[in-house]
């Protein structure tokens, strides 16, 4: 799988969403590919990938098949895919994976696992109460977690840190269990392709 | 202590045989609760003593289901299961839907009406939110526990049920002296 694999995938969903063949809300990656995929080298196929709304690379580099991605997205189900041959499991509610997360990840823990719980986020559910709640608990019980903070500056068209009044978010010079990273929105919107579709 | 009680202690017993079963809240480990006093026979390395957070409390309910367990997750009153709504509501009832039935947690909720006598904790307290949860939710049966003969059975079904369901099982405080 390569850089060039995603974009790829994306632009044939918004090619289906721009033809009225998914009758769901979508979120389409643009931008970020490279970092994706340098994650997912260390992501085995026993871990747990936690998503939010916006998955298709997960799951494609997490092994799911594109046809049975794709199959799903047709389905309407892109707004939280779940595929437990794969251990995705995502939510289409800010902040609404984050405990389930934690709480595989101390299911790993109590029964002497060795697997990892991996749990995507955006910048502004890096700041909510259940996120600082979620993160403080993995890193003082030292959980298989690591939550990875994918930070373009926006939630949906809000700037988190204009909002939050701060320049520096709080986790974005490191902490335990978080890895953070940035990327700047490229041709896709929060939802949809771009375009406006009469359904 | 009545029969009710000892109904709910010996249920309690019954589920901490279940080696996937895990019992966590607050005031679980330790005193604090008339629920707490339902698990003093269960081992304490089945107890997981839990901050006051109550989603995440529900959230990681939900994650050690997903991951094998069944957990017995406690919340003295409906007022504080409020709180974790979108657990309950946005995921433990709605997984299953979710993945197509790939994922069917089963967690067991232990929940309390506030008991009234000789104390009145007041509206905040004394919430029985039941048919509001039925409303919203598909694949969560709801339970009360009227009497002391509906206890263990209540509990039994919980653990054993293979119909993808989870369960809330509604206490009432002052039944704990009273039945």
């Amino acid at each position: 799988m390569t850089a060039q694999d995603l974009i790829q995938f994306e632009n044939e969903i918004a090619d289906l969403f721009k033809a009225k063949q998914i009758k769901a809300v979508i979120h389409l990656y643009s931008g970020g590919e490279e970092h994706m995929l340098k994650v997912f080298e260390g992501i085995t196929p026993e871990d747990w990938v936690m998503c939010s709304w916006r998955s298709h690379y997960q799951c494609l580099l997490k092994g799911v098949p594109k046809d049975e991605l794709k199959a799903e997205i047709l389905a309407g189900r892109s707004i939280a895919l779940c595929f437990p041959k794969y251990r995705i499991v995502s939510s289409g509610i800010v902040g609404g994976i984050l405990p389930i997360a934690l709480g595989v990840a101390l299911g790993i823990k109590r029964s002497g696992g060795t697997n990892h719980v991996h749990c995507f986020l955006g910048d502004m559910t890096s700041e909510t109460g259940i996120a600082h709640e979620c993160i403080k608990y993995s890193q003082n019980f030292n959980l298989p977690i690591t939550f990875h903070v994918e930070d373009n500056r926006l939630s949906v068209c809000t700037d988190t840190r204009t909002t939050w009044g701060k320049a520096e978010l709080t986790f974005e010079l490191g902490a335990p269990k978080v890895e953070f990273s940035k990327y700047v929105t490229g041709k896709y919107p929060h939802a949809g392709s771009g375009e406006r579709i009469q359904f | 202590m009545g029969l009710y009680f000892t109904e709910l202690r010996r249920s309690m017993e019954y589920l901490a045989l279940d080696e996937r079963v895990v019992f966590l809240g607050q005031a679980v480990a330790v005193k604090g609760t008339s629920m707490t006093t339902t698990l003093e026979n269960v081992s304490p390395s089945k107890r997981i003593e839990m901050p006051v957070t109550e989603e995440m409390q529900m959230g990681i309910s939900v994650g050690l289901a997903l991951n094998g367990s069944i957990p017995v997750t406690m919340y003295p009153r409906w007022n504080f299961l409020l709180l974790a709504v979108n657990q309950v509501v946005n995921h433990l009832d709605k997984l299953k839907k979710m993945s197509n039935g790939g994922y069917q947690p089963k967690a067991i909720i232990r929940v309390g009406i506030g008991s009234e006598r000789p104390l009145s904790p007041q509206c905040q307290h004394l919430g029985d939110f039941t048919e509001a949860f039925r409303l919203m939710c598909e694949n969560i049966e709801i339970i009360r526990l009227e009497e002391p003969e509906d206890i263990f059975p209540a509990y039994k079904k919980a653990l054993e049920r293979t119909d993808g369901m989870s369960t809330i099982v509604v206490e009432y405080g002052d039944y704990y002296s009273e039945k």
